[in-house]
């Protein structure tokens, strides 16, 4: 008799119980982490952060001369700007691809990337890989003759990164760079075709739409005798459409296989040069 | 002895009859709609969670905001900013069926439901007007109402530099299921 009250009872209260208001559950608690980073570049370095579908990144990146000129350059302002011209499009959530235009050597580059894995909220896929290649042409006049082979450049990176937290990601990126014709501009001077490097990068949230970042790129093993590792650290600040990112930077240029192998001046001398770039992203569907 | 049986049978009955009377959604499907001048979008989820129960008239609905889904990232990101979906992930809806409904009849009959929503930690007292109607799937819900962002002290956001308007139409539609035992 006993069990029979006691099954009672508990039938009612647990029958009673979905008659309160549903215990809230998050739809989905492996959806991927949306924002490792705040937009696709940090000053030169990619990261993980992908366009989804649909959504088109422009994207203007300037740096000036080095600001040890002092007050007589305008702390490099004076020597010109280099500018980058960059459009970006999601072909589809995991693959972007991309065009650019460097005024330096008028170098055009084409740019792909496929992301491997998305790092999930929950943990079950810890971290977000992306897989980028970028291929370069200078197209500017040369005093010398060269051929359309010979003025290629190439890069390819595999960016693996975390959001440690909130506020917090780090990326690391084993890379290589290969430029078909390198020219010797001292004598003596050893040149390498193939360069390889490790890209460092960070970034903090001070809020929802500001942060800091940095960007070290460490070349492993044979260099060009005068090329030093990059280094940029950077201001950013996302208003309602647009992300402005301000920076110090040593290298000048803006394509990875460029930083990795043609800086020449070193951030922790100290030396580096004023630069900002500004994205907008259009959403085209 | 006859006494507690009795009570026992009550009891089991009762539970029954509650469980007769509850539907809980198997799908459901939200929508806002958003005006700017020259330029209307819209966003979408499908997953509305809903609990009806025609005994005690209570009507339970929320929705993971984060699951809203405009068609254009850039924008979603800026909608989840604006509602602070981390913070306040759902959007939900607590109240009472204040109409008449005949749960035995298959038309389409007008339902009025009063309660609180509460969006970004903010709530308010509002009155949706949708239908009800019982069908051989399921209770099939359907209503729209007029969400003002300012009444939860949400901030219009802008697009390019033109401010959304803050009356959002939102609109749902969900099929719900008798809750099994």
């Amino acid at each position: 008799m006993k069990k029979l009250l006691a099954v009672s009872l508990l039938s009612f209260f647990v029958l009673n119980i979905s008659n309160a208001q549903i215990e809230r559950r998050r739809a989905n608690p492996h959806a991927p982490v949306e924002e490792t980073f705040l937009t696709k570049n940090i000053a030169g370095l990619g990261t993980v952060q992908l366009l989804e579908k649909g959504d088109l990144n422009s994207m203007i990146q300037h740096n000036f001369g080095d600001v040890k000129g002092g007050i007589d350059t305008f702390f490099g302002i004076d020597e010109g700007a280099n500018v980058r011209i960059a459009f970006a499009y999601g072909l589809t959530n995991n693959i972007n691809i991309g065009i650019g235009r460097t005024s330096r050597e008028d170098n055009v580059d084409f740019t792909v990337e496929y992301r491997l894995l998305h790092q999930t909220k929950s943990d079950k896929i810890p971290v977000s890989v992306v897989f980028k290649s970028n291929a370069g042409i200078r197209t500017q006049k040369e005093a010398f003759p060269l051929t359309f082979q010979e003025r290629l450049n190439f890069f390819g990176s595999v960016m693996i990164a975390r959001r440690l937290n909130d506020s917090f990601s780090l990326q690391v990126a084993p890379m290589v760079s290969h430029f078909n014709t390198v020219v010797q501009t001292r004598a003596n001077q050893k040149i390498f075709n193939t360069t390889y490097g490790l890209g460092l990068a960070g970034t903090v949230k001070l809020t929802e739409r500001k942060s800091i970042s940095f960007e070290y790129l460490p070349v492993l093993g044979n260099r060009l005798s005068n090329t030093k590792n990059h280094a940029a650290l950077v201001y950013e600040l996302e208003t309602g459409g647009h992300v402005f990112q301000m920076f110090f930077m040593s290298g000048r240029w803006f394509t990875e296989q460029h930083l990795l192998t043609r800086t020449e001046t070193d951030f922790f001398e100290p030396n580096f040069r004023f630069g900002f770039n500004v994205n907008r992203v259009f959403g085209l569907l | 002895m006859r006494k507690k049986i009795f009570f026992c049978l009550a009891l089991l009955l009762l539970s029954g009859h509650l469980i007769a009377q509850s539907y809980k959604t198997e799908e459901g499907k939200a929508t806002f709609y958003s005006k700017v001048p020259l330029h209307n979008f819209e966003g979408n989820s499908e997953n509305l969670i809903g609990l009806i129960n025609l005994e005690d008239s209570t009507v339970d609905f929320y929705i993971d905001l984060e699951t809203l889904d405009t068609g254009n990232g850039k924008r979603d990101k800026d909608m989840k900013l604006t509602l602070d979906t981390k913070k306040y992930p759902y959007g939900e809806f607590f109240g009472k069926l204040v109409s008449d409904f005949d749960s035995g009849s298959s038309e389409v009959q007008n339902a009025k439901v009063q309660g609180t929503f509460k969006i970004r930690g903010k709530e308010k007292q509002i009155e949706v007007n949708g239908t009800l109607q019982m069908t051989e799937e399921g209770l099939l819900v359907k209503a729209e109402w007029i969400l003002n962002l300012k009444d939860y002290e949400i901030k219009p956001p802008k697009l390019l530099f033109i401010k959304v308007d803050p009356n959002q139409k939102i609109k749902i539609h969900a099929l719900l299921k008798p809750v099994q035992s």
